[in-house]
């Protein structure tokens, strides 16, 4: 019932921060996004495994936690302000996808490997030249029957497309639009990894060519709506921590830069968009809050309260980040700063799973407007 | 059922028997005098007798003793009736918290009571002609005599004092000292001869509050809030309180710039369909639901023991904007019609003339700011070129 934060909520909360502070901080989340690989192996496999982030609202029966969506966000938002790359949100919509079809097998196969963090698994909805990221009936199809199915089509935006083990594949097949279940090894599939504005995070276009696939038993439509709920809430939850990131650093800014004889912040101009700031990150979190409840005590009004959480972190983040940029002066324009990190982070952020207008016309679906 | 879903089913039920269903037909009550002042005061009563008001108070004070996951069952259940508490709402939301948390037990067992039983109706005397957003420069005197106070100067803006019973008000006991070192709050006896209202008319052509002179009005020294010299802290308090008031007042369906109201106003006008329209309401809905969450997750936390300390003007801020915010859709909702007016849109008319009024009531949006700045986020203050100057040698606008 209560939107504060738990003790053991604010005690996961606590670990993630710490944990962010030693291993992923931003000096090494540079080292990462110039390397090669779309995030640290290593940091990965002791967020999932140490702190069981990937299995947090996995069920107990399937090798997960069992824990609350309250939770996840708590570690999210942490996850968020350190801009840590992870293939966590795909896993975690893969996740949320296959607990919502009807499909034991793979439920008993994927789930406990998602769970440990040892599968990367990703979604593989949106396709080119379509606006909504989940598209009604996918241009990508799906042929044949029993063991020898096989897809054709281009999908793009796929999160963590190039470094996931399975992809859940949204085609139409005999019966309509469905998922599918593609092995990342399987032939025929071409995965890119696109040189997207943000680098702390990847995604890819992936093309099947006849791709053996497996078509997953259950309501693909609902569980695709279950998806577009929890992208909101994970994403709206990486934006508020990412959101109160930006408040600090431009907070703690304003009071030891000086002009004119007075710190800035002494400044309305500063102080008043600093106070803007400010409340737009409070209303957006409360609103975070509020769905995060819906989603572990009140289902039915989980899709109206993510996708209104989530049309406020996404432009509020936005226009904070840039604020950020502004109130630095002329270092938070510079590579060596960090404030041009977040900026990009939100303006991927602000698109994905579903631009502004995406959300607001789903919560305007969802009240019956 | 848990003890707050049986006390949401009790408060329910009682609603349903004791209040009005709120009616979109209904004229807009903007002064809040469509309801008889007895009638207010029978409601108030039955509410309390009910066991419906002073839901988080003490016991022993005529509260309910109760949480906040009551307090915000019982506001969600009574945001679909039309409650005529209007009158109770300063005196319950600012002077009575006040003197809750500094008054003496006397004040305590003398006031609060009454407060809840709707018997007494409370004012809140700050501002004055000089004296708004810069109300420690205020210039209402106190002086001393032998038993007590003799007060003289002039409030203004004062909500309800036309109907008020006692006022809460600040004057200054020592104009030799820096302004916020000389200010004392006294609790004023509004029946006293020397208490003059006169009523100020809005711009919604409405009269809300007054204009309250004060020539040697005496008050006795166990009508002093907190501590003689320390009334700003204990305006401060105050205004802490009122800004939670203000901005954690759930979501009413009777709010004509609400998500409701405009919803239906948007079917009424067959716009309900035009995309931007659409997600323009979408938007109006998620800003008025953070705004409600923001409200309950301060109610919680205070009720944790975790202080809201200044964040009562994130919220009262984000209140204001809302109202500015709302009352822009609404006017393009409208188009020309909002010009032209007619009795079928007064109610919405009215309260988009009504909007800015949110943003300078209990505090203009820029003192939010500075506030949020100042106190939320730690950032350096105004300069204040007259924190430390006595308040008789400053430069005022008298
Ligand atoms: C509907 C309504 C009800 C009210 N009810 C009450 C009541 O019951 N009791 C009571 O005591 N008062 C009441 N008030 C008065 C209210 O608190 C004051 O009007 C308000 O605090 C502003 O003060 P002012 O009118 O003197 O404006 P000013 O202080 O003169 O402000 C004028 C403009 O200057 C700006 N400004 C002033 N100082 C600063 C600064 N430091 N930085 C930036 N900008 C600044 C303000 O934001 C404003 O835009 C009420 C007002 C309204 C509108």
């Amino acid at each position: 019932m209560s939107l504060i934060f738990t003790d053991d909520q604010k005690s996961l909360a606590q670990t993630v921060k710490r944990f962010v502070a030693d291993r992923s901080p931003m000096p090494r989340v540079r080292e990462v996004i110039g390397g090669e690989h779309a995030y640290d192996a290593e940091v990965w496999s002791r967020l999932a495994g140490d702190l069981g982030l990937a299995g947090l609202i996995i069920p107990e029966e399937y090798g997960g936690a069992g824990a609350t969506h309250a939770d996840l966000s708590a570690a999210l938002r942490e996850l968020g302000a350190g801009l840590v790359p992870s293939p966590l949100l795909a896993c975690v919509l893969t996740a949320g996808a296959l607990l919502a079809l009807d499909d034991e097998p793979a439920k008993h196969d994927l789930l406990p490997r998602l769970a440990e963090g040892g599968l990367v698994g990703a979604l593989a909805v949106s396709e080119p030249g379509e606006r909504h990221w989940i598209p009604g009936t996918p241009a990508t199809t799906a042929t044949g029957s029993g063991d020898a199915v096989t897809l054709s089509g281009t999908k793009i935006a796929v999160l963590n497309g190039a470094e996931a083990g399975v992809l859940l594949v949204q085609a139409t097949g005999p019966g309509g639009a469905a998922l599918y279940l593609v092995e990342g090894d399987a032939a025929g599939l071409t995965v890119s990894r696109d040189a997207g504005v943000d680098p702390t995070r990847s995604t890819a276009t992936v093309t099947f060519d006849g791709t053996p696939a497996r078509p997953l038993a259950g309501d693909a439509a609902a569980a695709l709506d279950r998806v577009a709920d929890l992208a909101n809430l994970a994403i709206a939850a990486e934006q508020s921590g990412a959101m109160l990131a930006c408040l600090t650093m431009t907070t703690e800014y304003a009071k030891v830069r000086y002009t004119f004889g007075q710190p800035i912040g002494a400044y309305q101009g500063v102080k008043h968009k600093l106070a803007d700031m400010y409340n737009r990150w409070a209303l957006s979190d409360a609103a975070l809050r509020e769905a995060t409840r819906a989603a572990d005590e009140e289902p039915a009004k989980l899709g109206a309260a993510a996708a209104a959480a989530r049309a406020l972190t996404s432009s509020g983040y936005l226009t904070s980040a840039k604020e950020t940029m502004l109130l630095h002066g002329g270092i938070g324009f510079t590579w060596e700063h960090d404030a041009h990190f977040y900026y990009k982070n939100a303006i991927a952020g602000n698109v994905l799973a579903g631009d502004g207008d995406y959300q607001l016309d789903r919560l305007a679906d969802k009240l019956g407007v | 059922m848990t003890s707050t879903d049986e006390f949401r089913a009790r408060a329910r039920a009682w609603l349903e028997q004791n209040a009005k269903p709120f009616d979109e037909a209904a004229d807009y009550d903007l002064e809040g005098t469509a309801v008889p002042l007895e009638e207010s005061k029978r409601f108030q009563k039955a509410l309390w007798e009910a066991g419906f008001a002073g839901i988080t108070w003490p016991e022993e004070y005529g509260g309910q003793g109760l949480g906040p996951a009551e307090l915000i069952a019982f506001s969600e259940e009574a945001a679909d009736f039309e409650l005529p508490t209007g009158p109770f709402t300063i005196g319950l939301g600012m002077p009575g918290p006040t003197i809750l948390e500094l008054g003496t037990e006397e004040q305590k067992k003398r006031y609060l009571p009454p407060l809840l039983k709707g018997e007494e109706i409370w004012c809140q005397l700050f501002s004055e002609p000089s004296a708004g957003s810069d109300v420690a420069s205020l210039q209402t005197t106190a002086t001393r005599t032998e038993t007590g106070w003799i007060i003289n100067g002039q409030k203004v803006w004062t909500s309800g004092a036309q109907h008020s019973d006692y006022g809460a008000i600040i004057a200054r006991t020592d104009p030799s000292v820096p302004k916020h070192s000389g200010i004392t709050m006294f609790i004023v006896d509004m029946s006293h001869p020397g208490v003059t209202v006169r009523p100020l008319v809005v711009a919604t052509g409405h009269a809300p509050f007054n204009e309250v002179f004060f020539d040697d009005v005496e008050v006795s020294d166990d009508a002093v809030i907190g501590r003689v010299g320390e009334g700003w802290a204990a305006a401060v308090v105050m205004l802490r309180h009122e800004r939670v008031t203000i901005g954690t007042g759930t979501r009413a369906r009777s709010n004509p710039l609400g998500f409701d109201s405009l919803l239906e106003l948007a079917r009424a006008r067959g716009l309900n369909d035009d995309p931007a329209v659409r997600r323009r309401l979408a938007l109006l809905y998620a800003r008025e639901s953070a705004l409600g969450a923001y409200g309950r997750v301060l109610h919680e936390e205070s009720m944790a023991g975790v202080p809201i300390g200044a964040r009562g003007s994130a919220a009262k801020l984000a209140g204001a904007e809302q109202a500015l915010w709302a009352a822009d859709l609404a006017q393009d909702l409208l188009g020309a019609d909002l010009a032209l007016g007619g009795a079928d849109l007064e109610r919405v008319v009215m309260a988009v003339v009504a909007a800015p009024g949110n943003a300078v009531a209990g505090g203009t949006n820029e003192i939010q700011r500075n506030i949020i700045g100042e106190r939320v986020l730690g950032l350096a203050k105004d300069p204040g070129v007259d924190r430390n100057t006595p308040y008789n040698k400053l430069k005022l606008s008298r």
